[in-house]
């Protein structure tokens, strides 16, 4: 395990490297992106000028959930930014490379890329938090546990979607088109309060696109402390990091290689 | 005990076929067809500790499918191999400690960073020891020498000088033995003559094992002693370098100029003339049908010797021949 965090440390150090090299470029993307986020929140903030809450939802839960869901999406995208990029690594036979050195195949490639728009989210993510806790008047050293501990949650859930999604490409080939649309759906469904769904949308959210296990259910957990919310977003992170793996290592095995000229970023 | 052993390996790969155009696109669409391609067929050969060894084939003939499968990037369909003891594609990781490897076309650097922030990431990949890594590096600075390349962003470096990076940062955890594929593809003259000397001193220093394949012959006849050529997947020719220039090397090519006029009718028995003009001539013969004394004798006889030049194909030329002789 210390083996491994040692590694992927070293990893992160190297995409901070690689990244420091085109500073303007890193710092357009960073703040170009919390911009975005922020005029995003603004439809919230108007809206709920017009109606004090939606189904029980009122802008302080919007801003603890906004602050939950970037900062996570932030995080792991940053940290594991090819796993927006999985599916093309996987047609184009870039898998090669991870394939050829001592290390969790997934892992490697998963943490070799740093994207730089998502330290943007990262910090909107912060700064939504903070917004949350102003607003709320409530915070304590207990919150931030509970909002690191949602934030790790969303982050699990979220990167094992994507892989999952993207080991198809094992089977059904470039599943690009496919990662798109479900990155959208992901992002766009965590990005709502749960109460506005039922019934079949509301379980597609638990499973399918297990969208509530991103947002509305660590940003409730954020809010006040439940046991039985705290099991299900552990369990819903520990489920689906377990599903991708084994999909991904199972499609691994029919990984095709290619010879088409690469170049490491 | 070999460094490699394979036997019967076999990689089958299954292909989509379209038919071009729209109506080709709907019915794969709607009925897709595959079709299996046999990339490696029965492939058997070793490769002892220390040995370098060349593999060559034209394009598609499954030399790159075979390190891959020898690296644990691909599983095989069927057969079986081990390097240093390891059964590749089931101990990935613990032969990936073992071996290097090194692709002309999948660069190991990170491209926007020197070389050096690559050699201390592998150095965490390797779980090697700091002090360890920096005399290693150090080393091996010197012996590709490209001590001042390494704080140059890998993108302001020629491909020559990437290229021994490359093969540098494979070698940093001493591996016993080395895979290479294509490692001269894209180099000038003057930048292979160097990748080449250094792969040679490497493997005298440490005795490291060397399987390389490339499309330049040149490569195999300077660092290999033992050569294998597979062509479609199989293996057409197995034996060392210089067998194979002493088997196919018998065609002799002589150019020659006189100090006056030759004969019209100037011809020399069991020698095909492939040019005859008024000072000189250029002709062919294959030393197991004429012998090269008479063949001298008679061109010294047919008049005043200005100059003589004789000549044998390149290995590029007898490996094409043996491609030739293979094609199905």
């Amino acid at each position: 395990m210390g083996r491994q965090l040692a590694f992927v440390l070293a990893l992160w150090k190297t995409n901070l490297l690689s990244a420091m090299e085109y500073r303007v470029a890193f710092l357009t993307q960073v703040f170009g992106m919390m911009l975005n986020n922020a005029l995003y929140f603004v439809f919230w903030i108007i809206f709920f000028a017009r109606f004090e809450e939606i189904n029980g939802w009122n802008l302080v839960d919007m801003l603890f959930l906004f602050g939950v869901v970037a900062t996570g999406f932030g995080a792991g995208t940053y940290l594991f930014g090819n796993a927006v990029r999985l599916s093309s690594l996987i047609a184009s036979g870039q898998m090669d490379y991870y394939l050829s050195l001592p290390r969790p195949v997934l892992l490697h490639a998963l943490a070799s890329r740093s994207n730089a728009s998502s330290a943007g989210d990262f910090t909107y993510g912060l700064i939504s938090f903070g917004a949350a806790i102003y607003f709320s008047g409530s915070f304590g050293s207990l919150m931030l546990l509970r909002f690191t501990l949602g934030c790790l949650a969303s982050i699990a859930v979220l990167i094992s979607f994507l892989v999952l999604v993207q080991s198809l490409t094992f089977w059904i080939g470039n599943t690009s088109l496919l990662t798109r649309h479900a990155f959208n759906a992901i992002v766009t469904f965590s990005l709502y309060p749960i109460t506005l769904f039922d019934g079949t949308a509301k379980l597609l959210l638990f499973t399918l696109i297990p969208a509530a296990f991103i947002g509305a259910l660590p940003a409730e957990f954020v809010r006040r402390f439940d046991l039985l919310q705290l099991a299900q977003i552990c369990a819903g992170g520990a489920v689906f990091l377990l599903l991708a793996v084994y999909v991904f290592y199972r499609g691994l095995r029919r990984y095709e290689s290619g010879s088409a000229i690469q170049v490491r970023m | 005990m070999p460094a490699i052993t394979v036997r019967n390996l076999r990689k089958t790969f299954q292909l989509k076929r379209k038919a071009a155009g729209l109506r080709g696109s709907l019915r794969a669409l709607w009925r897709p067809t595959y079709e299996s391609i046999e990339a490696v067929r029965g492939l058997s050969f070793e490769m002892d500790d220390g040995e370098l060894l060349g593999f060559i084939g034209p394009n598609g003939a499954g030399k790159s499918t075979t390190i891959k499968i020898l690296t644990g990037i691909l599983h095989p369909s069927g057969g079986e191999a081990a390097v240093l003891g390891h059964v590749p594609w089931q101990e990935r990781q613990a032969l990936a400690f073992q071996i290097g490897s090194v692709f002309g076309q999948r660069p190991q650097l990170w491209y926007h960073l020197p070389a050096l922030d690559t050699f201390y990431l592998f150095g965490k990949i390797y779980e090697l020891d700091d002090s360890f890594l920096r005399q290693r590096i150090s080393f091996l600075a010197e012996a590709f020498e490209i001590e001042e390349l390494l704080e140059t962003p890998v993108r302001k470096l020629s491909l020559g000088q990437r290229m021994r990076c490359e093969v540098a940062a494979s070698l940093l955890h001493k591996p016993r033995v080395l895979l290479l594929d294509e490692p001269s593809i894209g180099l000038d003259v003057v930048a292979k003559q160097r990748l080449r000397a250094t792969i040679q001193r490497m493997n005298e220093l440490e005795g490291v094992g060397v399987l390389l394949t490339s499309h330049d012959a040149g490569d195999i006849e300077t660092l290999c002693r033992r050569v294998i050529i597979i062509n479609h997947g199989e293996i057409v020719y197995r034996d060392k370098v210089s067998a194979l220039k002493r088997r196919y090397l018998t065609v002799k090519t002589v150019d020659v100029r006189y100090n006056e006029q030759l004969a019209p009718d100037f011809s020399l028995p069991g020698v095909e003339m492939v040019k005859v003009g008024r000072y000189g001539a250029k002709m062919r013969f294959d030393t197991r049908v004429t012998p090269v004394e008479p063949v001298i004798s008679g061109l010294a006889a047919a008049g005043s010797l200005a100059d003589v030049t004789v000549s044998e194909p390149s290995l590029e030329d007898v490996i094409s021949a043996i491609y030739a002789r293979t094609e199905v």
